[in-house]
Parts: C-alpha cells; structure tokens; sequence
C-alpha cells in the first residue's frame, strides 16, 4: 500500500512525550511511509518514541541556531535529503499581564517567535528540493485569551512569520504553514484536563462539541506535509471552530 | 487508499467538461466515494456519468425549489449526504458603475442565495443522519483586489461569512462546514482570458509558489476537508499557492503584460 509521505524525509521537533503532538505526527508521518529524525531539548527524552518508529534522535534547543542546522543536516546526512520540517516546541507562559515578567516575556519570545524564524530559516536552508514546513499556532493567537499575552502574542507573531517566510521561500518551492490547534488533550495540557470546570467551560466554546486530539493535529499535518496541499503563508485551524467563539475566562471555572 | 470509502458525495458545479466541480467528482470516485453531480446541462452531467461513474442530478443553483429537489433526490438515491459541495460560480466581469441591477441579482441569486438555500436543505438531512462536511468553493478575491469583479466578489465574501455563522450553529450535529479559495485556476471559466498571450504571465507573478492552481489542486483540498480526518469547521482555506500574500495583477498590469507579449511575438 503506497504511503502519503512514501520517499519523503521529516524532522520533527517536539516529540518527546509520547501524548505529544509532535509523537502523534510521528507515528502518522511513520505510518504513511516517511523517513524520520526527531528531536527534543534532550535527546534522552525523545529516544523511546524514536525507537519505536525506526526513528533518529537527536537533541535541539530551538532557540541555537547551529543545533538547528545540525539537526538538519543530520536528516541530509541519515537519507540525503530533507523534504517536511515540523515544529512543536513551546514554553508555557501564562499569567496576568501585571504579574508577567520580563524573563516570561523574554522566554516566550525566545522560544516561540526566534526560535521558529531560525527553524524554518535552517530548515529552508536544508530543503534543496523545495519542501514543506509546518509550526505550531494556537487558537490563542486567533481569539482573545486572557492571562496568557505572553504565549499569545509570541504565537501571533510566528504567524506573521509564516506569512512572509511563505512569500519569499515559494520560489524555492517551500511551503510554508502554521496549525493552530485548539484545547487540546496532550501532555502539555494533562493538568487542566484533570479539572473538569474547565472542560465543562472550554467545551461550550466548541461548536464540533468535543475536545481536539493528538491525532486531529497529526492529521493537518500530514495534509499540509503532503504533495497536496497547494496552500502556503497560511495559519490552519484546528480549533473545531472555537475560534468563531471566545475562551472562557478563570471565573469561568466553576 | 480508497479515503472517502462508504461516502455519499453530492457535487454541483459539474456540468462543465472538466470544471472544477468535474474534477472534485472524479477525485472524489476515485477515492471510493459514490458521487451525484448536479448542474443545469443535463447532458453534460450524462455524458460525465457514463465514462465515469456516479449519478446526475438536475439543478439551477438559482432556485430554491431546484436545490430542494436536488437535495431530496440525491439523498434518496444515495441513502444519505455525507459530503455536499458548491462548485457553481459566474466570473463576471464588469466595471462596478456600469454593474446592471439585472446583473446584480443574477450574481446573488447565483452566489448568495443559492449557497444559503443549499446549506438550509442540507443542514436537516445532514443532522439526522448524524453528521457531514460541506464545502463551498470561494475565491481569493473575497479577500484580495480583482479589478471589474465587484459582484463576484462580494457576493463570494457574503457566503464565507454564511459558512461562519452555520458552522457555528450546527457543529453539534456532527456538521463541517468551510470553505476553500482558489485563486486563477485553470478551467473552462478562465479559459478564454487565459488564452490572451501575456495574462497569465501577469497573474502568475502573484503567486509564490510560481505557478498558479489547477482544478486536481482545489479537488485534494476538498478530499481533506470531507475526510473523516479533518476537525476543522468554520474556515476558510487558501488554496492559491500564497495568492493571499501578494495579490491579483492589476488592470493596467494585465494590459501591460499582453501589450509586451504582442511586441515580442512581432
């Protein structure tokens, strides 16, 4: 049976956890026939899901830009080419503004507007081909989320990225694509999910009327990985149509 | 992999060899679905369902009763909707202060009213059944500049913004509805503009990725859109190779470019 990413060459970044978005992807992309490196802040954390896919680890701090491009060229190295980059890593930064720190704000611009400009810049770097490349939205930088501007606004932001980086990479025949999922069930997100205030109110913002999994975010990243997909510069969302509501807010919570 | 297997698909539009709605049909059959087209040249649609498969069904996209009719005879035949899709349109153009009121109402008959009365047939017969995808072919030029389309273009904005408010509504049933955007593609509706030497060299500059779209690229966006693998709804999909990020040549730029592939052919 002929894979949708059959010959295709992947670098993951984010994979660690094995209820990650990044691990869900993987297992997909290794499930449709593509060749994997995937990679963690450390490379001991992401071993056991790559062992399991027949995957390479490799440990990458996304914010070092030589750890990005050796990542990449571990993928040129393992199988002479690099063809789809995707992108989960994230920091965690909520809080009201007044109580949110510089180094809060720092890290969540580090992270998720720096470190994603030099990903897709030294993925693209790698993609001799032309390719496609894939980084992790939210449904934060769409709608109004409240003690989380930190997060917010460093997400917002990548998407402007996307967009550019999509205007001048299509040349080089380099997709270029954001997914913004919405509340999503993941590792990330175990401790809110415990609480069933929460649920109850995030729920009422969904008009699908359930919760988006792992696997509803693998599967927008194998149509957007995939020779077809004709969209670039675009921010797809997963948020089964909570982005046409609004986040609860904390007193919500009840 | 057969991705739309045990599906019903209902697609109208398709009464234009090798339109868009043409080609959405054929992808769709050959992902296993079993396919109604509909439009308005029933030998069309015969002559398509006899070298590909499926059933045709008459429809104006105009008419309400049409679409009701149309609506009632595909799920009977079919035993259900899961998939439904509005590949009908009519490129206009015309200067806006020279734009017939005769005009203007075919145009919202055509792309505002048919698109509300189809999601209004198909929203009870969706919901019983316990669900579906729904996907209105747009345009770019619901969002960017085209120049002597402003009927075309609002009445394809007005629709989007319909897709919204549905999806909002009837996403508890189960029920997907977005919308997908193309920017120039190549179909028998730009056929003859794009046979002018130089036009398609103007709108190409638009498009990042360097080429611009074909009816197979709109048809694999509608496959992921109707797949069970797709928990999205209430959006709308760009797919127009980063048409959004640059825009439509203008007209002065379009005359421009014919006028320079006239001198080079002598």
């Amino acid at each position: 049976m002929a894979g949708r990413l059959d010959g295709k060459v992947a670098v993951i970044v984010g994979a660690s956890n094995p209820q990650s978005m990044g691990a869900a992807t993987a297992r997909r992309f290794a499930a449709e026939g593509a060749q994997l490196i995937l990679a963690a802040r450390r490379a001991d954390a992401v071993a056991g899901v790559a062992a399991s896919l027949d995957a390479t680890a490799q440990a990458c701090d996304i914010t070092q830009e030589d750890q990005l491009a050796a990542l990449a060229q571990t993928a040129i190295d393992r199988h002479g080419r690099l063809d789809i980059a995707v992108n989960y890593a994230g920091v965690e930064s909520g809080g009201p503004l007044l109580e949110t720190s510089a180094d809060t704000f720092r890290q969540a611009a580090e992270v998720h507007f720096v470190g994603t400009a030099l990903f897709i810049k030294q993925m693209a770097l790698a993609m001799a081909q032309g390719g496609s490349i894939i980084t992790a939205s939210s449904l934060t930088a769409l709608v109004q989320a409240p003690d989380l501007s930190a997060y917010a606004a460093s997400k917002a932001g990548a998407d402007m990225l996307v967009r550019v980086a999509a205007n001048e990479l299509g040349a080089r025949n380099i997709r270029v694509n954001s997914i913004a999922p919405g509340f999503t069930e993941s590792a990330m997100t175990a401790g809110w999910f415990a609480m069933d205030a929460v649920k109850r109110a995030f729920l009422k913002e969904i008009p699908l009327g359930r919760f988006s999994t792992i696997g509803d975010i693998a599967n927008a990243a194998l149509w957007l990985a995939s020779d077809e997909a004709f969209i670039t510069g675009q921010v797809i969302d997963i948020t089964a149509g909570q982005s046409l509501r609004r986040t609860p807010r904390a007193e919500e919570f009840v | 992999m057969a991705r739309l297997a045990g599906k019903r698909a209902l697609v109208v539009g398709a009464a234009g060899k090798d339109n868009m709605g043409q080609a959405i049909a054929r992808r769709f059959l050959a992902e296993g679905a079993e396919v109604a087209v509909a439009g308005r040249k029933r030998d069309v649609l015969d002559a398509f369902v006899a070298q590909e498969g499926g059933i045709a069904v008459y429809c104006d996209f105009s008419d309400k009763g049409s679409i009701d009719a149309m609506v009632v005879d595909t799920a009977q035949r079919l035993g259900g909707i899961d998939i439904a899709v509005n590949a009908t349109g009519w490129g206009l153009l015309k200067p806006f202060l020279d734009t017939t009121p005769e005009e203007l109402d075919a145009m919202i008959a055509l792309q505002l009213r048919g698109p509300f009365h189809f999601l209004q047939a198909l929203i009870p017969v969706m919901g019983d059944q316990g669900g579906g995808s729904i996907i209105q072919i747009s345009s770019a030029t619901a969002t960017i500049m085209f120049h002597d389309h402003d009927a075309y273009m609002a009445t394809k904005a007005g629709t989007d913004h319909l897709v919204r408010s549905v999806a909002n509504q009837f996403g508890h049933l189960g029920i997907r509805i977005n919308s997908i955007s193309p920017g120039v593609t190549e179909t028998p509706m730009t056929a003859q503009a794009a046979a002018v030497p130089g036009v398609l060299d103007a709108f190409v500059k638009g498009y990042p990725l360097g080429r611009y779209g074909t009816p197979q690229d709109i048809a694999a966006a509608c496959v992921w859109l109707a797949s069970d693998e797709c928990f999205m709804t209430g959006e709308n999909l760009q797919v127009n190779g980063g048409l959004t990020l640059r825009g439509n040549p203008t007209k002065a730029d379009i005359e421009a470019s014919v006028a320079a592939a006239m001198a080079r052919q002598g």
